[in-house]
């Protein structure tokens, strides 16, 4: 039975397990769950916090975008670039892979989303972005970025020399930086303080477009 | 050479490290960073943590931070405690589940119990001035995420199934720090979740640090 998604194009998360989906070249038919609809109960009954995406792998159940995106990857090894480490690279390359998808999520994720959500979603819900939270929100932004930089002067990516899901997680807020007007990577000034991550940022993004 | 866990004692991330390394019964040093001075934002310290954070682990030269990533490298690296099953499940479908059990932690639960509580506690303690609006907005967010919970919990016993994980362990720091911040949301939202929560704080590795990380030299 080909897998299941079940999500919405438009949500950043579904966007997040059809590019690995994608990456590993694993078949999918995708499921549209309209926006509103999450809290159906034959929604709820898989995914109890009324949220998408969620999967149907021949009768396993999964959500949590990040959770899926690794269970594709530990069950479909033979398809596409592998995308974690291997075993047999040990437990610290293991580690410095969780501490990588550790920092997406709570030194990226939430504060890019924060900003796209004051930027992008309250006007479509007919609400005036809070210029003052995203002037915080922005300043939070720059100091992390500060961050990124320090690991990526030393490694091609963010788990080591190789592109991992750390990396690629990253991909559906990075491509809204545009829309959302975050200058992170177009400000010259701020390229200038971190090089680097624009140039990993970049990548990733042509990355993500190449796969779409 | 014994592995240094750097950190605030009280800090939530740092407690978090503390309480699985005394479960899987790994001695440590604790070297306390002096964040009032601002020695998490020092050139040197930046060398290890380079976003400025506690914790990090120096384990005979080899340097991890972010908190959940330690706590997955030691249950990877020592053996489950004898008569006890891992932290981390192996099987995929058994790990898969803990990973949505995990990445529920940080999408369902801490985004709105770390607002609340730094708005309550946090700043109170630094006498800052505290948003009210934030602390009910993230508390209602939250309350609404806990009927989650509540259905998940009554399938099972634990978030990623019927054994306890990383993934429960993980909500120890924010959710105990409710109370203080003036919800008591883990004991009134449901039955499920107030039964999870209280097996939770009867941890005996949470009460060893829950007061403050410390040094364990033997067990």
């Amino acid at each position: 039975m080909t897998l299941k998604l079940y999500g919405r194009l438009q949500s950043t998360n579904t966007q997040r397990v059809i590019l690995i989906l994608k990456e590993k070249k694993i078949p999918y038919e995708l499921v549209e769950v309209e926006f509103g609809q999450n809290n159906q109960p034959e929604r709820l009954q898989f995914q109890p916090f009324a949220e998408i995406p969620y999967i149907d792998d021949d009768g396993f159940i999964l959500y949590e975008s990040r959770a899926i995106a690794r269970y594709l990857v530990a069950a479909y090894p033979e398809h596409g670039p592998t995308l974690v480490p291997p075993p047999s690279v040990g437990v610290k390359a293991q580690a410095l892979f969780e501490q990588a998808l550790s920092v997406e999520a709570f030194n990226f994720y939430p504060t890019v989303s924060s900003i796209l959500m004051e930027r992008l979603l309250k006007p479509f819900i007919g609400q005036t972005p809070d210029e003052a939270e995203i002037a915080t929100l922005t300043e939070k932004l720059d100091t992390r970025l500060a961050g990124y930089e320090r690991v990526l002067s030393k490694s091609k990516y963010l788990a080591g020399d190789e592109v991992t899901l750390a990396d690629l997680f990253h991909i559906p807020l990075l491509t809204l930086f545009g829309l959302g007007q975050i200058d992170a990577f177009t400000n010259d000034e701020k390229v200038k303080k971190w090089p680097s991550v624009a140039r990993w940022a970049n990548e990733l993004v042509q990355r993500g477009s190449v796969q779409s | 050479m014994v592995l240094k866990l750097y950190g605030m004692p009280v800090s939530t991330c740092t407690r978090r490290v503390a309480t699985v390394l005394v479960e899987y019964k790994v001695p440590f040093e604790f070297v306390s960073i002096d964040v009032a001075k601002g020695e998490h934002k020092s050139a040197a310290y930046l060398q290890n943590q380079p976003f400025g954070q506690v914790p990090y682990i120096d384990d005979d030269g080899f340097i991890l931070f972010e908190s959940r990533a330690i706590c997955r490298y030691i249950v990877d690296k020592y053996p489950a405690p004898a008569g006890t099953t891992p932290l981390v499940p192996s099987d995929i479908k058994g790990k898969a589940l803990f990973e949505q059990a995990a990445s529920i932690e940080y999408s369902d639960f801490e985004p709105y119990a770390y607002p609340a509580v730094r708005e309550k506690v946090f700043k109170a303690m630094r006498n800052l001035p505290t948003d009210q609006a934030v602390y009910d907005s993230s508390i209602e967010t939250l309350d609404a995420k806990l009927a989650g919970y509540e259905a998940i919990l009554g399938k099972q016993k634990y978030l990623a199934g019927n054994e306890i994980t990383l993934a429960d362990l993980f909500h120890l720091p924010y959710a105990t720090l409710l109370a203080k911040a003036g919800s008591d949301l883990m004991t009134t939202k449901g039955p499920n979740v107030t039964r999870w929560y209280n097996e939770l704080c009867e941890r005996p590795s949470w009460n060893a640090v829950k007061d403050g990380a410390k040094s364990f030299s033997s067990y």
